[in-house]
């Protein structure tokens, strides 16, 4: 029997058509996943499947029935839930609380909270999730919240499930639980849409897989009669070398140095105890690591946000302990963040503004108080070009773009700035296919050109492809160096988690 | 002091603490929905003119108090009205309602009652000795005596208190009031009209800042001044954060602050300390608000969601 089924679904948004006549059915009891680029409209079909965008056109169809929806209630009442890729959480509420909003167990008009926890604590024993019913969401790891979210819409008595990116935000270990879950929900014969634009994951749970591209159906394909290079084709448009090619550079003189660092937290507890490396011209040094290890209290000394307790700090061998951000950027440090809208770009801010920040003050793109904005836009341009920023226009606000070509655009900032010396803190998270091989290619580049890279991610295939050694940190140590050739995934992920340390693995 | 001006006191403390708590109400249900209200002031001296008028012509101040509710649904419903369904800024919404509400009551009052500066006085009014709460059981207890004699207004501020203690924490509605002020776009998710519980919220708030007004004039005094309310609206808006977004936080505060009125006046009436010039009594308020925005005294933190208006179909 068909759970759901979508005829012609178009969404208007202003000067964007999000979905393009869109037709798909889904099994009851099968994991279907919808996968597109950032932007195809993949959430937008959601948002409109579950009642809170309104389509502009066509028909939905739940267990073979057509029906209206046109709020979030009635999806509810449909038995469908979903679990959303920002977390809808309160994090002053408890885990209860949480859970229940929307659908209380009340006496009259009042909460009867006891009756709430004992029904979470049941519920959560029976799908075997494991929560804290009492404590606050706020003070959970992401893993736990995202469980918070799955038993809010158990609890509705959801048939069809909709995760929206769900791992996204998941560590790797989080990731294999997660699905884990979703498999003994199949089990229990529900129906599970997955979107998602990680293809390696999308090969591993789904039963059929929708390919979206600029909100047009792509097609659907069995999962038994695609592999992860067709559908990369067909989410993109053209070819994707997903492998990353090896160059080989002749290794340079050292560019950054540091020596038994200790930096602390926000919260004033040391987070990284006492790190000793240092990274060359014409090579990527990649840190691998378990989130919340350390990485990015390392990345806020070294980019001048917060000082380090003690140790040294080298760039270009030149101390650089207790300097700002625009010392060190002056000495020669570029930084890619992951965190693009709070740390890479001002959203509200044009293209064309966010282009030349950094180096705003200086000629030509200023003249004592006074900016030029012909030069910066002449720049600007430029760079639109030379990076293929979508869609192009220098003039639209960076919140506008794609996280893609945000990215690309922050590529383009970063790079043409004087540097021998790169920070790229997750550089691809978040990103779709298309655009993550652009930001390899663009890292690769540099390495050619002599730069000196460190690279920081939590993905180990981005690791082991591009860096030329590799550091493994765990609880603000560095536990082990090695190289690409040496190790594999499961090594280091073994690493990671801080097994084996005590024999110090040593290459 | 003997036993009776002490109690007197303490009624008069009272007499200065409820408008303020009625106010500081208004925005604890209003904020915790995500709405600010900074109009409340203003909304105040709407239910200050319409509530001494109402009592005025019905000779009953139960009229009055209804015609301060009706006013302050009204004007509130005028915010919920620019705020929520056209997402207009909350401040200056708020900043507009208080800028018409001075010009409004002074035309009103010369236009009703062809005065300036005061409406004439009412005899029926809470204050008076026929209006009043009397328990003759506490009269003999000493301190608890206080409480033997007191306007009917001073024991519905404590009532609305407990009310909105149990309406926000107890309540199927208060958890969703809350949802809404902490993450609209979660509660959207979870089936919850988000629209339709601020509008609520803000409606209802401005009644209690509705009633907060006509306490001013039928109950705390028997007559409109021009000069009502007198900043008390924003001493109330002080008390909701002192009282970190909570009612019986905002209790605790407008008790404190209404006792700094009070001493404010003995100082005044005694001559205790003459060199204290009046007006450095009246911004103790204002000094602890900022202690407490500051984080001196134990952190406030507002609703996450406080103050930002809710686009459905936002990307």
């Amino acid at each position: 029997m068909k759970a759901l089924e979508v005829r012609n679904i178009s969404k208007m948004f202003p000067g964007n058509l999000a979905n393009d006549n869109i037709s798909f059915s889904v099994e009851k009891g099968e994991i279907f996943a919808i996968v597109g680029e950032n932007g195809a409209g993949k959430s937008t079909l959601m948002n409109i499947i579950y009642g809170i965008y309104t389509p502009s056109g066509g028909d939905i169809l739940v267990n073979e029935n057509e029906v209206n929806i046109r709020s979030v209630e009635d999806a509810i009442k449909l038995r469908m839930g979903m679990v959303h890729q920002e977390f809808m959480l309160i994090p002053r509420f408890t885990v209860t609380q949480n859970i229940v909003i929307g659908d209380e167990p009340h006496k009259g008009i009042f909460l009867d909270y006891g009756r709430a926890v004992r029904e979470v604590r049941e519920l959560s024993e029976r799908v075997s999730l494991t929560v804290d019913a009492t404590a606050l969401a706020g003070d959970l790891p992401v893993g736990v919240q995202q469980r918070i979210e799955i038993l809010k819409v158990l609890r509705r008595g959801a048939e069809i499930l909709i995760f929206d990116e769900p791992t996204a935000v998941l560590t790797p270990e989080e990731t294999v639980e997660l699905f884990v879950t979703m498999r003994k929900l199949q089990a229990e014969g529900k129906t599970i849409l997955f979107i998602s634009h990680k293809l390696k994951e999308v090969m591993e749970i789904a039963d059929r897989i929708a390919v979206l591209r600029r909100g047009k159906l792509q097609g659907i394909v069995n999962k038994k009669d695609t592999n992860e290079e067709e559908l990369a084709r067909m989410m993109v448009g053209r070819n994707v070398v997903l492998e990353i090619p090896k160059i080989d550079v002749e290794v340079g003189a050292v560019a950054f140095a540091c020596h038994d660092l200790h930096v602390r937290n926000n919260r004033g507890y040391e987070a990284v105890k006492g790190m000793s490396f240092d990274v060359h011209g014409g090579e990527i040094v990649g840190i691998a690591g378990v989130q919340g290890n350390g990485q990015d209290e390392l990345v806020n000394a070294m980019i001048g946000f917060s000082h380090p307790v003690s140790g040294s700090m080298e760039l270009n061998g030149k101390n650089m302990r207790m300097v700002t951000t625009a010392q060190l950027r002056k000495e020669g440090m570029s930084y890619i963040t992951e965190d693009r809208a709070r740390r890479g770009l001002v959203m509200p801010y044009t293209v064309r503004e966010n282009s030349v920040m950094g180096q705003h003050l200086d000629r030509p793109f200023s003249r004592g108080i006074r900016m030029d904005y012909d030069k910066i836009g002449e720049f600007a341009e430029g760079k639109v070009k030379e990076y293929d920023i979508r869609p192009g226009d220098v003039y639209d606000t960076a919140g506008s773009l794609s996280g893609g070509n945000q990215q690309k655009l922050i590529l383009a900032r970063e790079l043409s700035m004087p540097h021998n010396f790169l920070i790229a803190s997750q550089p691809t998270r978040g990103l779709d296919v298309g655009a993550t091989e652009f930001v390899y290619r663009k890292l690769l580049e540099e390495k050619k050109a002599g730069k000196a890279i460190l690279l920081i991610s939590l993905e180990l295939s981005e690791i082991l492809g591009l860096s030329d050694r590799i550091l493994v940190m765990f609880e603000g140590r560095i536990v082990g160096e090695t190289t690409p050739d040496k190790t594999t995934e499961e090594a280091l992920g073994l690493l990671m988690l801080g097994v084996g340390i005590d024999e110090k693995v040593q290459s | 002091m003997n036993i009776a001006q002490i109690n007197l006191t303490i009624a008069q403390m009272l007499d200065y603490t409820m408008p303020i708590l009625f106010a500081a109400l208004c925005g604890v249900l209003s904020e915790n929905a995500g709405v600010v209200n900074i109009g409340l002031d203003g909304i105040m001296r709407f239910g200050a003119f319409f509530g001494l008028l109402g009592a005025f012509f019905s000779h009953s101040p139960w009229i009055g108090l209804l015609f301060g509710i009706a006013i302050g649904c009204l004007v509130g419903a005028l915010h919920a009205f620019i705020t929520i369904r056209w997402n207009g800024d909350q401040t200056v919404s708020g900043v507009a309602i208080n800028v018409i509400a001075v010009g409004l009551m002074t035309y009103l009052l010369e236009f009703v009652f062809s005065t300036t500066g005061y409406s004439p006085q009412i005899q029926n009014y809470f204050g008076a000795q026929a209006y009043r709460v009397h328990l003759p059981f506490l009269a003999k207890i000493p301190l608890l005596g206080a409480f033997s004699n007191l306007s009917f207004m001073i024991w519905f501020g404590f009532i609305c208190t407990v009310l909105m203690h149990v309406l926000l924490y107890h309540t199927v509605l208060g958890l969703r009031i809350r949802t809404c002020g902490e993450n609209p776009k979660a509660a959207t998710t979870l089936g919850i009209n988000v629209f339709r519980i601020r509008w609520f919220a803000v409606v209802a708030g401005a009644a209690l800042a509705g009633i907060g007004g006509a306490t001013l004039s039928i109950s705390s005094f028997s007559g409109f001044s021009d000069s009502m309310p007198n900043g008390v609206g924003f001493i109330g808006l002080a008390a909701m954060i002192f009282g970190k977004w909570t009612p019986f936080g905002a209790l605790g505060a407008a008790l404190l602050f209404g006792t700094g009125q009070i001493v404010q006046s003995i100082i005044a009436v005694t001559g205790i300390a003459p060199k204290l010039a009046p007006g450095l009594t009246l911004i103790l308020p204002y000094v602890l608000t900022l202690a407490v925005l500051a984080g001196f005294v134990g952190k406030s933190i507002a609703p996450a969601a406080d103050g930002l208006p809710y686009y459905k179909e936002q990307r």
